[in-house]
């Protein structure tokens, strides 16, 4: 045969073939690890703590410290903010910041630690704590807890001293305080034009390394200026499917998985917890015939709260009747959940029907894929109920941005009336939070409101710590009275895995913070 | 030869920019994602703010010269989401999609040669139709599915196999076999036809009279002629493993592209989905040229244009 490089030997075909193939697995192989991850590792030496979260944390710059991916990491962990807010009793407790008082109308003067170090040795001063605040509130960098807590207003943040540190505000701020609780302090080395993916701070945990897209290790701080953790070391890996990160901790790969549902499997090593999260119908009261409040009543009492939350959800959740769960400044114990009654319900829709308000009228229910656990069944249910009521109900679930752009003005406007399933979770620990976005005329997320209203609600913004909660209960109780903007169905219940080497209590807090001192091992 | 790769690299570079500026423009109109970055109390003038740094509220038009312009800086943007360099996330990401995809084919070129030569040699035999009711089954089951039942049963009931993770050598297993499965199961019957037909041709018959061995037979002979078609329908397989494996690589943790998009598009950062589709469709444009060569390679009826040599049946050698 010839050998001209077209009409190959069968020989030669074949020898082409195999060095292709091998060198194809070798280039493929080469290393034998995993492209894009450090070889090796799983220690699981008994002293790391080995956490599973639902996703990467896209960075761990401080001052996005309230987006929770983010925040679940380094609050209080890597770095840490003048006060701390106690998720249980909700009172504000010291932290690189020993003393606070109001000294002025607008003004807080703040008594910091003089112990105190940044990881990289630089001595934590109140120069530090008001570059923090100002990098994080004042800046161009756009940081999440700016728009979080802060909105528009500017702080003015003094050093007076190493040691105090005041701040002023626009307008009377009595939690001031409680706001400055999200702030996590940097040093002053830290770049004021750029967010930094590694940050640099004063906390128990210091960052040793981080394999993006697959582990990220914290060492324990050695030179920590407070008690030393239980745990040297943490590390963090990141599995999207529930059902995954329970098995990691059945399976003994993870001592703690975050964000389970009750479906996914962790059997005796799920801890259930309350933690802030409450769901909701919001409803358009300004497009009909959302807008006559017999047929909102209507919405309320075709609710079967106790059998929804009875086949879908473990005991522990309940049903609501406000926006926030108790331990928030505001909550209002004597409020009581709508009752279930079809036939109310149907007779006020009757009776609306028979004064020409078009009841009949396509109301479309929209919810969020993933959301939470069982969103689609609950939203189900929700659409036959109302539709039992006698209204003309079509559900449609979306994906996060299109359930934004219905959840945040300006909402979509030529969709006609939309009750819109909603989970809201007040991490913040006082009802403004919550009031001001949901319930004023011009609120983020409010759909209407009333002038009245507003009077009220502008004038418990400005009440001092005793009298806030007895004014924002007054709020809650005349939303579900006179206004019926919202049909609150329940106060979610979160799970974590837990191993049985670990020990910790989660509480409200546990979905947003995961503070690595509060773990300890028993062996 | 080259005149054929200058061509087709030529001919590919249209989709591959028609691609590029379709996603751009798509994904632009979802709209400012300002929100999915923002608090939820972040005021109107925030999310202008948020738009105006990022370029985003410029006419669609200028932002698509803009984007042109850096592509030829080889400055892909940046993240919305991380706010590292869009193309070095891409990069990062894609050797692991590459692994994971590359040894999938091989296995499952190799088993499906294997099983559906078994079956060729008795069409309608019992190996036959065993192999046909695997190759169905296997061709129809979801990877989703597969993935955690196969976790259930092999990590958390037997615990032989870590769960998910890139941890070890074991860590490779169970991804594999669940990317592997659908492939196999339609490359099997494709191998299985062709042999059918290619162990039905006369040469054969002829090998086998001259006492040629029946491994010799269907190996050197009529696998040689069946390789064209499986090899066709393994590139199109190929290309939808590398273009995600997304359901794998989310519930096993692998670190690859096809997360890395959708997490883009979940959180329409257009950046590093721009630059994730960008690496993935240069990737396939490449394997598809490949497999051109290869094809030309082994069936000596089909050369590329502009060859001038003479044309030669494949004739066995004498046994």
């Amino acid at each position: 045969m010839s050998s001209s490089p077209l009409n190959r030997t069968p020989r030669g075909s074949r020898l082409i073939a195999v060095a292709a193939t091998g060198a194809g697995l070798a280039l493929i192989l080469s290393g034998c690890g995993v492209a894009n991850s450090s070889s090796g590792g799983g220690g699981g030496a008994g002293d790391t703590l080995r956490i599973v979260l639902p996703q990467e944390p896209p960075t761990l710059e401080p001052c996005e410290g309230s987006l929770t991916a983010t925040g679940i990491v380094t609050r209080s962990n890597i770095t840490e903010p003048l006060v701390e807010r106690n998720p249980t009793s909700g009172e504000l407790e010291p932290l690189l910041a020993t003393e606070w008082e109001a000294t002025g109308d607008t003004e807080w003067t703040f008594t910091l630690r003089d112990d105190v170090a940044f990881s990289d040795g630089s001595p934590f001063t109140a120069a530090s704590a008001a570059f923090a605040i100002d990098r994080a509130v004042n800046s161009d960098l756009g940081c999440n807890v700016e728009g979080y807590v802060f909105g528009d207003d500017d702080l003015v943040v003094t050093a007076v001293d190493d040691t105090t540190l005041t701040v002023q505000t626009v307008r009377p701020d009595p939690i001031l305080p409680l706001r400055l609780s999200f702030v996590e302090i940097v040093p002053e080395s830290t770049s004021t034009s750029e967010k930094v993916r590694e940050p640099i701070g004063t906390g128990p945990y210091t960052i040793a390394s981080w394999d993006t897209g697959t582990k990220l290790t914290l060492d324990r701080n050695a030179d920590y200026w407070g008690e030393a953790p239980s745990y040297a070391a943490a590390e963090y890996q990141w599995r999207s499917e529930g059902t995954v990160r329970a098995a990691m901790v059945t399976s003994g790969e993870a001592d703690v998985a975050v964000g389970l549902g009750p479906d996914d499997g962790a059997g005796e090593l799920g801890v259930d917890y309350a933690n802030n999260e409450t769901v909701a119908l919001r409803l358009s009261g300004d497009i009909a015939p959302l807008d006559d409040i017999r047929v909102r009543q209507a919405v309320n009492y075709a609710i079967d709260r106790d059998g929804i939350l009875g086949s879908l959800y473990t005991e522990e959740t309940k049903p609501a009747a406000q926006l926030i769960p108790t331990g928030v400044v505001g909550f209002n114990d004597d409020l009581e959940t709508w009752e279930f009654d079809l036939e109310a319900a149907t007779a006020l829709v009757d009776e609306a029907r028979a004064d020409g308000v078009p009841v009949d009228t396509e109301i479309t229910l929209v919810a969020r894929n993933a959301q939470f656990p069982k969103v689609t069944e609950m939203a189900q249910v929700l659409q036959e109920e109302l539709t039992q009521a006698g209204l003309n109900v079509k559900l449609t679930m979306v994906d996060t941005s299109q359930h934004l752009q219905h959840q945040l003005r300006p909402f979509v406007l030529d969709q006609g009336p939309i009750a819109l399933l909603i989970m809201h979770g007040n991490q913040a620990g006082d009802a403004q939070f919550t009031v001001d976005q949901y319930m004023r005329t011009d609120g983020a997320q409010s759909a209407f409101g009333t002038p009245e209203f507003d009077t009220m609600l502008e004038a418990a913004g400005e009440k001092s710590a005793e009298e806030r909660a007895a004014a924002y209960e007054e709020i809650f109780a005349y939303q579900n009275e006179e206004i019926v903007q919202f049909a609150t169905i329940a106060h979610m219940v979160g799970e974590i895995g837990l191993a049985t080497t670990v020990d910790y209590t989660p509480d409200a807090a546990t979905g947003d913070e995961i503070r690595l001192s509060d773990f300890v091992r028993v062996d | 030869m080259w005149t054929f790769l200058r061509r087709r690299i030529i001919s590919s570079a249209v989709p591959l920019v028609v691609v590029i500026l379709g996603v751009f423009a798509l994904a632009r109109l979802t709209g400012n994602p300002a929100s999915l970055y923002l608090p939820l109390n972040a005021t109107q003038q925030m999310r202008d703010d948020f738009a105006a740094r990022n370029g985003l509220d410029d006419p669609l038009w200028l932002q698509m010269a803009n984007y042109i312009a850096g592509v030829f800086r080889l400055d892909f943007g940046t993240s919305l989401r991380t706010g590292e360099d869009a193309a070095t996330m891409a990069l990062r990401a894609f050797p692991a999609t590459l692994q994971l995809a590359g040894v999938t084919m091989l296995l499952a070129i190799v088993l499906a040669v294997l099983v559906g030569s078994w079956a060729a040699l008795k069409p309608n035999g019992i190996a036959d139709r065993i192999s046909s009711f695997i190759s169905m089954a296997a061709a129809s089951v979801p990877d989703f599915w597969l993935a955690i039942v196969g976790i259930f049963v092999f990590a958390i009931t037997l615990g032989w196999l870590p769960t998910s993770g890139v941890a070890s050598g074991a860590s490779w297993i169970l991804p594999i076999a669940t990317l592997l499965l659908r492939p196999f199961g339609v490359l099997v019957q494709i191998v299985r036809g062709a042999m059918v037909s290619a162990l039905s041709e006369p040469y054969i018959k002829l090998a086998r009279s001259k006492g040629a061995s029946e491994s010799r037979v269907v190996f050197r002979h009529a696998l040689r002629n069946a390789a064209a078609p499986a090899l066709t329908v393994a590139g199109d397989l190929a290309v939808g493993l590398i273009n995600g494996a997304v359901v794998v690589e989310s519930i096993f943790g692998w670190p690859g592209i096809g997360k890395l998009m959708i997490d883009s598009i979940l959180q329409r950062d257009f950046a590093v989905l721009q630059a994730a589709v960008l690496v993935t469709a240069i990737s396939i444009f490449t394997l598809n040229i490949v497999i051109d060569l290869l094809y030309a390679l082994l069936d000596a009826r089909v050369r590329p244009a502009g060859s001038m040599r003479k044309r030669r049946v494949n004739v066995p050698a004498p046994a």
